[in-house]
């Protein structure tokens, strides 16, 4: 309880920060609006030249695009710490201001960052999520909104569990940034489409590997009501929850990588 | 038992060299940070650690705060091994280091300090207690609304003793804190670790290049070189054993005069006076005293001990540093 209070603290620390430049944040923010807003239009432009993707109608691609565009942004508004500063603050030594604290340090990199200006990525997803789920005439049971909010937020984990291999890495002093990038963005790239749009190789990577399919595919073609790979209703239940688990083992090689850092200093 | 017990304290470091040409590997250099280190301090103790760069002094403060493990030998600080635990073992230590500021940069450090307090689960009775003691000694009071970037630099590093003293810790280790501090701040600084260390006796290790301030608070001092222990005393009897020359400025009545001095005796002139390096073990100051009258009438002239920055330049210069 007592960690949750401390983030919440921490929050309202560094949103004041943030708005100490309100004129940077409100630009910024614009300009974060703009891209993501771009990124939707590339859809919107591809679905007016081909009216299907396979078994896909427009409205259940822009319910695709948003899920993903709701869920990595929010991992980057809230998991800024660990997608952002954790690497500098390896670099510049930082790390051992945390060390120092008689905290977790993943806790404490969490509570050190945060980036608001992705409400406007979010915003961009939420509406791209509302417009696919009424093109595609989404029934909006209880059933639907508990299994959309279970892919959000495994998705959340997954995608923070990801950005965790990069600070892995960086803690063995391993310029990777690429190899990293490749799953993260690339998968965020790649996974706004259903996986079954993809070659075999592909489809085994964010699937097997990076499980972008199992945690937001799975279930948002259950609700859309064409279920990919063809698997039973319930398992649109159970896929989601390899996010946590991709999270938690990412978690432990975390602390592993950590006790390395302390046999051998920066 | 002493409250830190140190016993042969040892780590290296792997680094890489850069590739060579036309080999596929670069190859790894062993840096030997620590070879067999020991040492007691005393609670309430206030000690000098010293060294050229690279001697291992921020290794050590390290590996007794717990960012690094050892790779043998054996540290106990208040009956705690440093890098076991380590989430226990910091609630009881307090660190400082004067090139990387804790403290949040945006906004007010009174705020900084309450985030502080939940880091560290100060009850908010000690806090309150502790935070108005500190903001007093330290000259605090009309800050701690203000943001850390808009602090000078010594009023930063009073801001940042301030945040890594509120959990009331048994012992402080400090890195460098008056590095780059005007002579009022760092006079302020010393007062105030001499007054932290009288009231509460908490023990503090001072890593510094600053002589004077070691010179002005601690009685004991280590000096460390290539990381091994090379020293470990009183301050005076480490300088009495480097402190082998001494100045004269002297000016006489008359322009001009040179006194006939043996050729151990360096001169310079100094604008219209001389200023005289000399041995008191190679000619004694009376003899010296007794040449310099005889040349004519004095009108002032002082003797001064060496410079103790010089000292220990040389100090490091003999011990092959």
């Amino acid at each position: 309880m007592n960690t949750v209070r401390l983030y919440i603290r921490s929050m309202g620390i560094l949103l004041k920060s943030q708005l100490q430049y309100p004129l940077s944040f409100l630009l910024q923010t614009l300009a974060q609006l703009i891209m993501e807003g771009g990124e939707m239009l590339a859809v919107v432009l591809l679905m007016d030249r081909f009216d299907h993707l396979h078994q896909w109608t427009p409205g259940d691609l822009y319910f695709f695009f948003g899920l993903m565009s709701v869920t990595f942004y929010l991992a980057e508004c809230f998991g800024r710490g660990i997608t952002g500063n954790f690497p500098s603050m390896v670099r510049t030594g930082q790390l051992d201001t945390l060390l120092i604290r008689p905290r977790g340090i993943l806790t404490q990199v969490l509570c050190s960052a945060v980036d608001p200006r992705r409400i406007a990525c979010i915003l961009v997803g939420t509406v791209s999520l509302i417009l696919g789920s009424r093109m595609s005439q989404v029934e909006w049971t209880a059933a639907h909104v508990l299994l959309l909010t279970e892919s959000i937020f495994c998705g959340f984990w997954l995608i923070l569990g990801l950005f965790l291999i990069e600070a892995i890495l960086c803690i063995h002093s391993v310029k990777s940034v690429e190899i990293a990038n490749a799953i993260t963005y690339g998968g965020r790239s790649a996974c706004q489409y259903p996986v079954d749009a993809f070659p075999r190789s592909l489809r085994t990577l964010f699937t097997v590997i990076a499980p972008f399919a199992l945690v937001m595919h799975v279930p948002a073609s259950r609700i859309l009501g064409k279920p990919i790979f063809g698997w039973p209703a319930w398992t649109a239940w159970i896929s989601p929850l390899t996010g946590p688990a991709v999270f938690a083992v990412m978690m432990l090689l975390f602390a592993k990588a950590m006790r390395f850092y302390r046999s051998t200093g920066s | 038992m002493s409250y830190i017990h140190v016993e042969h304290l040892s780590k290296s470091f792997q680094i890489r060299k850069k590739r060579e040409q036309g080999k596929l590997l670069r190859e790894k250099q062993t840096i030997r940070a620590l070879e067999d280190v020991s040492f007691e301090i005393e609670q309430g103790e206030l000690i000098g650690y010293i060294g050229p760069n690279g001697a291992g002094k921020s290794t050590t403060v390290k590996i007794l705060s717990g960012i690094l493990t050892p790779d043998g030998g054996e540290a106990l600080v208040g009956g705690r091994i440093p890098w076991r635990n380590r989430k226990e073992y910091v609630q009881h230590i307090g660190v400082v280091f004067g090139q990387r500021m804790q403290l949040w940069w945006d906004v007010p450090i009174l705020e900084s300090y309450s985030l502080l307090r939940d880091i560290y689960r100060v009850p908010e009775t000690a806090y309150q207690k502790r935070l108005g003691e500190l903001t007093e000694a330290l000259n605090l009071g009309e800050l701690l609304r203000t943001p850390l970037r808009q602090l000078s630099l010594g009023q930063r590093m009073r801001a940042e003793l301030c945040g890594s003293l509120l959990h009331q810790p048994e012992i402080l280790f400090l890195d460098e804190p008056t590095i780059g501090l005007d002579a009022v701040s760092k006079l302020a600084l010393r007062d105030f670790l001499r007054w932290e260390n009288r009231e509460h006796r908490t023990t503090i290790l001072l890593t510094t290049h600053d002589m004077e301030d070691i010179a002005a608070l601690c009685a004991r001092v280590m000096v460390l070189g290539h990381g091994r222990k090379l020293y470990d005393g009183s301050l005076q009897e480490l300088l009495h054993r480097y402190d082998r020359t001494r100045t004269v400025d002297i000016r006489y009545d008359a322009d001009g005069i040179l006194p006939t001095l043996p050729d151990s005796v360096a001169v310079q002139r100094e604008g219209d006076g001389l200023r005289l390096t000399y041995q008191p073990e190679k000619l004694a100051t009376a003899e010296l005293l007794a040449l310099l009258q005889q040349a004519g009438p004095i009108r002032e002239m002082t003797v001064q001990p060496q410079n103790i920055d010089h000292l220990i330049a040389d100090m490091y210069r003999e011990m092959g540093l």
